[in-house]
């Protein structure tokens, strides 16, 4: 029963591992889209996080919806604010790195508050990062996953073999 | 004439628009406001680390920390960098990037109508503005919808017998009320006006600077009438000739009239047989007839009347009206 207890929990973290690079790749696509609507049709920001918070992938849409409730109250607040609140919410629930919320930080602190070409700039430069963190996590994921699956039988099978 | 309730009313209509864009802490000093100044006010004028104004119809006035009135500097409310650039962006909703062709003119239109110029750093390319960056002063035109203002100039610019109103040019310094007048005066003719024998009439508006119909995602959000059809943020040349071909116009309207294109433009809707009424910056006939494009519109003598306003007492009084041969006896020499 310890080995089956210990199997589960190491597939368990395992899973968390594998979660991060797909959590990735829906942000980067979801970023995309933000940068299509800022480019190519200047779409006012809050419609434009509303517009990819219906398209984006589900594990993404919440954090995009949050930031344009934010930013369509009139409570005076910016899309930088609307974006770090957003974030906040968005960690706690989201399999994501500090790296890859600094990034998402960053370009938080550039939404809106310059032309068109300097916007794709810092739109650019997050989805360059978070190709980067994809193929990073990707590795980090493939190794993590087989060493917990592997771990957690075998920590278990070893606490079974000290035990009696 | 208006009376001063009305326009109160007006008023508090346009302030949670307003206020909507502003930083928080300066809402709260504006809502601190007595409102009878506040009742009062045509401009707020925000600049990075000097003093908060306002611009009333009597001058401007700073204000303090609690919306009272400072009579220095020292007791002045004095803006800071950070609350410029916050208020850029709650104007911009957010999205410079969206509003670069209005930048580049140096103001935007919010929702409600009202204009807000900027300053700052121009960014040139190949000698011409492409953006303005460091944004240092913002001047923020509450904009009023004045119903009954345009009543006493009216009876001067209706064509009785023809049953529609003559070619009427409006003009006259800034922040006398023109395009408060021309708004009015385009609510009238649209919805007919019985008392001066005048019958509804399909109203073709330009509204470049989204300025007169309020538009808000295209469609008007002031009362300019129940016959006009308006092309908004549409520029004034191209737009008058869209609107002659699609729209079957019996009256045309545009505000601020100046460029060679925009007199071209005029010509062809005059020669076309539809009424125009349009307003043009400018304090008196000499001046008017002194700039190319628009002595050029002089010598159509196709203009039946000319307004000027003035200030004396209120933004939107008729201070004169000219026709075809006066004006030549007021200053216009071709």
């Amino acid at each position: 029963m310890l080995v089956t207890a210990g199997g589960v929990a190491g597939m368990m973290v395992a899973r968390e591992y594998a979660k991060r690079p797909g959590e990735l790749k829906s942000l980067l696509s979801a970023i995309q889209m933000l940068e299509t609507e800022i480019m190519y049709t200047a779409t006012p920001m809050a419609e434009a996080m509303e517009r990819v918070s219906t398209g984006a992938d589900q594990r993404v849409a919440g954090f995009f919806r949050d930031a344009a409730l934010d930013l369509r109250s009139t409570a005076g607040r910016t899309a930088g604010e609307a974006w770090e609140t957003a974030m906040e919410r968005f960690y706690p629930r989201c399999s994501l790195s500090r790296g890859d919320m600094s990034i998402l930080g960053n370009l938080g602190r550039a939404l809106g508050r310059s032309d068109r070409e300097d916007q794709a700039k810092h739109l650019r430069l997050a989805s360059e990062q978070i190709r980067m963190e994809i193929i990073k996590s990707e590795e980090e994921a493939a190794k993590n996953t087989k060493m917990w699956n592997y771990l957690g039988f075998c920590g278990a099978l070893a606490a079974v073999i000290i035990l009696y | 004439m208006i009376s001063n309730k009305a326009d109160v009313i007006a008023q508090d209509k346009n302030w949670p628009e307003v206020l909507a864009v502003l930083p928080l802490n300066l809402r709260k000093i504006i809502t601190g406001v007595r409102p009878e100044i506040l009742c009062r006010v045509e401009e707020i004028r925000i600049r990075a680390l000097r003093p908060l104004m306002l611009g009333l119809d009597s001058g401007d006035i700073m204000l303090t920390e609690g919306g009272g009135l400072a009579d220095s500097i020292l007791k002045a409310y004095i803006v800071g960098e950070e609350e410029v650039e916050r208020c850029l962006q709650l104007i911009s909703g957010s999205s410079i990037y969206a509003l670069e062709e209005e930048i580049r003119n140096g103001f935007i239109t919010i929702l409600g109508g009202h204009r807000v110029g900027l300053t700052g750093k121009a960014v040139l390319d190949q000698g011409k503005v492409k953006t303005i960056k460091y944004f240092s002063g913002i001047n923020i035109r509450i904009s009023r919808e004045i119903t009954g203002s345009a009543r006493s100039l009216m009876p001067r610019i209706v064509d009785r017998e023809g049953g529609t109103i003559h070619h009427t040019m409006i003009f006259s310094p800034p922040r006398c009320g023109k395009t408060t007048v021309l708004r009015d005066a385009i609510r009238i003719i649209s919805d007919g006006a019985p008392e001066y024998g005048l019958p509804g009439q399909a109203v073709g508006l330009v509204d470049e600077r989204s300025e007169i119909a309020g538009c808000y995602r295209g469609i008007p959000r002031r009362n300019i009438g129940i016959r006009t059809d308006v092309l908004d943020g549409c520029p004034k040349a191209e737009g008058m000739v869209m609107l002659l071909r699609s729209m079957g116009p019996s009256v045309i309207a545009t505000d601020e009239i100046g460029r060679a294109e925009d007199v071209r433009a005029l010509e062809e809707v005059l020669n076309a047989g539809v009424r125009v009424i349009f307003t043009v910056h400018g304090s008196s006939l000499e001046e008017l007839a002194a700039r190319p494009a628009l002595n050029y519109l002089f010598r159509l003598n196709m203009i039946d009347r000319y307004v000027l306003l003035g200030r004396d007492l209120k933004a939107g009084l008729v201070k004169g009206v000219f026709d075809r041969k006066s004006i030549f006896e007021n200053g216009v020499a071709l």
